[in-house]
């Protein structure tokens, strides 16, 4: 087992934000370049901070998603580091352009897709963004990062900071398990092993992560030992990676809250047909849009629950021996 | 305030040879905007050659005013007072539209001295506010307390392009910060790609638009030097709120038989004969 995580059982269920709110207010001080920008989006405890201590450093450009994000390259272009905020499904629903111009021009603006994936549980399938990866991962020059709880998501965003260019971070919105310990080193890009096993392996990305360890010891307990690569960074892709477990195990298994088509699972498709071909399965959802529901009551309807995972990777193991 | 006579002349000189220059880009091109390029002829002068503070040895620089041109498809005026200024050598303006070249049929960053990449119209207001506000962060303060912006920022709009609804996004955003450091020249020129403004989307009243957004309002003669420069001046001197000058222009001005009705063209050996007969 990785160091790198905190072993089972995790840790206690926090919010993303709360990680990445932390990140923002540390970054206030460390660095002055920094500026946040809200769509209406709650500012959670960055607001506060950024108004009492840097009020020229914090804007709110109402529900203007469009607007937001075009304002951020402008404050890119003359030096500044924005951090955008807003739903993730206006984001890449109704400024898709906009965030495609700035990566066009490789300015340095960070976007959060709040509430990402399948998991905005309550709002239901007209909010419910599960194009984001197909959508973003075609854009050139742009990072695509999907942290997997709140430790991740404070170092995402503080890597972004330092990461010369435009990124994207996935934020879910159910409070999830605490998987990393604090001092795990992050790195847009470079893709985490925290479990081997010789059977199989779990590729997930974002809020997946939790569930695909859950699998794993599900796996354990039936005599299956399964490797779990934490692909936080979708874009660009750890392939080395990628092709090391699939030489590995013979038989992968991908894990994401968003379409298969174009997804995660699409990526690791893509790189092994063309490298190492052999079973797959993509765990993720099957090009249905989604509806309210608990996070528990999604994952059953949509086959994204640990569960789901544990039959994926019985699945490619079979196909393997054949 | 008065402008004098000799500067004025020497920038209508000038916006006639900008013009020259963007017809020989367009020729070498074979094709281009030339309807919005000559529309906007006196106001990209008028701010390149006498009121931007800006340096063409040193395109990066921090301090400098931005111009953000929104109707970047009009990018061959653009062009011809960037390569005039001194930003690159004029030996470009006949690479323009070449695979390769320097000069994108669409402005853009990789060009020395362009600040902003266009082509999706709409978007530039939105940019400008952004740089607007960037002026402000962590500025020293006049005694009341308030920033005092490090820059300038000059957005040229189209008049076709305030049919999207993020220049009015971008608008309500300016005012809200009152960001008296931003000052639009809206290239009021009447017709867009498929014919005329009034037919295509009433965009009337422009004027009460604005204003109603709370902006300051100037309308002037958008080829009238004169009136240009006194406009930009008494944006300048507008406080607490973004300035919009209405520049009332034609388009293809400056050459009789372009005027008015031409939009993107391929530029033919007739057209180009008549143009440099005009523009002598």
């Amino acid at each position: 087992m990785s160091s790198e995580y905190l072993g089972e059982p995790f840790g206690e269920s926090k919010s993303m934000y709360s990680g990445h709110n932390e990140a923002l207010i540390q970054l206030a001080k460390g660095n002055e370049k920094v500026v946040v920008l809200y769509a209406d989006f709650p500012q959670g405890s960055a607001g506060p901070y950024y108004k009492k201590e840097f009020p020229d450093r914090i804007y709110n450009l109402g529900i203007a998603e469009a607007n937001m994000i075009t304002v951020a390259a402008g404050l890119a272009e003359a030096g500044m580091i924005p951090y955008t905020h807003c739903h993730s499904i206006f984001a890449v629903g109704r400024a898709y352009n906009q965030i495609r111009q700035a990566a066009f021009d490789r300015l340095n603006v960070k976007f959060v897709l709040c509430n990402t994936g399948m998991f905005w549980t309550f709002m239901g399938g007209s909010h419910q963004v599960i194009e984001d990866i197909a959508a973003l991962r075609a854009l050139p020059d742009l990072a695509l990062v999907s942290p997997s709880d709140a430790v991740e998501a404070k170092k995402a965003a503080l890597a972004a900071a330092i990461h010369e260019g435009p990124v994207a971070i996935r934020l879910a919105e159910p409070d999830v398990p605490v998987i990393h310990k604090d001092d795990y080193p992050f790195e847009i890009g470079r893709a985490v092993t925290l479990r081997e096993g010789a059977d199989v392996a779990i590729i997930s990305t974002g809020i997946m992560l939790h569930y695909s360890l859950e699998a794993a010891a599900l796996l354990a307990k039936e005599g299956i030992e399964a490797t779990v690569v934490n692909m936080h960074t979708i874009k660009p892709l750890d392939e080395r990676v990628v092709i090391q477990v699939a030489e590995k195990t013979g038989a992968i298994v991908t894990a994401e809250d968003s379409n298969i088509l174009g997804g995660l699972g699409g990526s690791i498709a893509e790189i092994l047909s063309e490298n190492h071909p052999l079973p797959l399965h993509r765990v993720g959802v099957r090009d249905r849009f989604g509806q309210t529901g608990e996070m528990e009551e999604l994952a059953r309807e949509y086959s994204l629950s640990a569960n789901d995972i544990v039959q994926a990777a019985k699945k490619v193991i079979k196909r393997k021996a054949v | 305030m008065v402008h004098d006579t000799e500067l004025v002349r020497k920038l209508e000189e000038k916006a006639k040879l900008l013009r020259r220059h963007s017809i020989e880009m367009i020729k070498s091109g074979g094709k281009g905007w030339i309807g919005g390029s000559f529309s906007e002829a006196e106001i990209v002068t008028s701010l390149f050659f006498h009121h931007m503070k800006h340096d063409p040895k040193n395109p990066s620089w921090p301090e400098r005013d931005r111009l953000i041109l929104s109707k970047a498809h009009c990018c061959e005026m653009h062009y011809a007072a960037l390569g005039e200024a001194g930003y690159f050598s004029q030996e470009h303006f006949s690479s323009y539209g070449e695979f390769g070249g320097v000069l994108q049929a669409h402005s853009q960053r990789t060009t020395p001295g362009v600040d902003y990449s266009g082509g999706s119209l709409g978007t530039g207001l939105s940019f400008a506010v952004g740089e607007a506000l960037a002026a402000g962060i962590g500025a020293r303060m006049d005694p009341s307390g308030r920033r005092i912006p490090r820059y300038r920022v000059y957005c040229i709009i189209g008049d076709g392009e305030c049919d999207e609804g993020q220049i009015w996004e971008a608008a309500m955003a300016a005012a809200h910060y009152k960001l008296d450091n931003l000052t639009t020249i809206l290239d009021r020129n009447e017709y867009q790609s498929t014919g005329a403004v009034t037919d295509i989307m009433g965009t009337e009243p422009m004027a009460e638009k604005w204003r109603s957004f709370s902006w300051s309002v100037l309308e002037v003669n958008g080829h009238d030097i004169s009136q240009i420069l006194t406009a930009l001046d008494n944006a300048d001197r507008t406080s607490e709120k973004p300035t919009v000058i209405i520049a009332h222009t034609i388009k293809g001005k400056g050459v009789p038989s372009f005027e008015g009705r031409v939009h993107f063209a391929v530029m033919t050996d007739e057209m180009y004969a008549e143009a440099m007969a005009a523009l002598k």
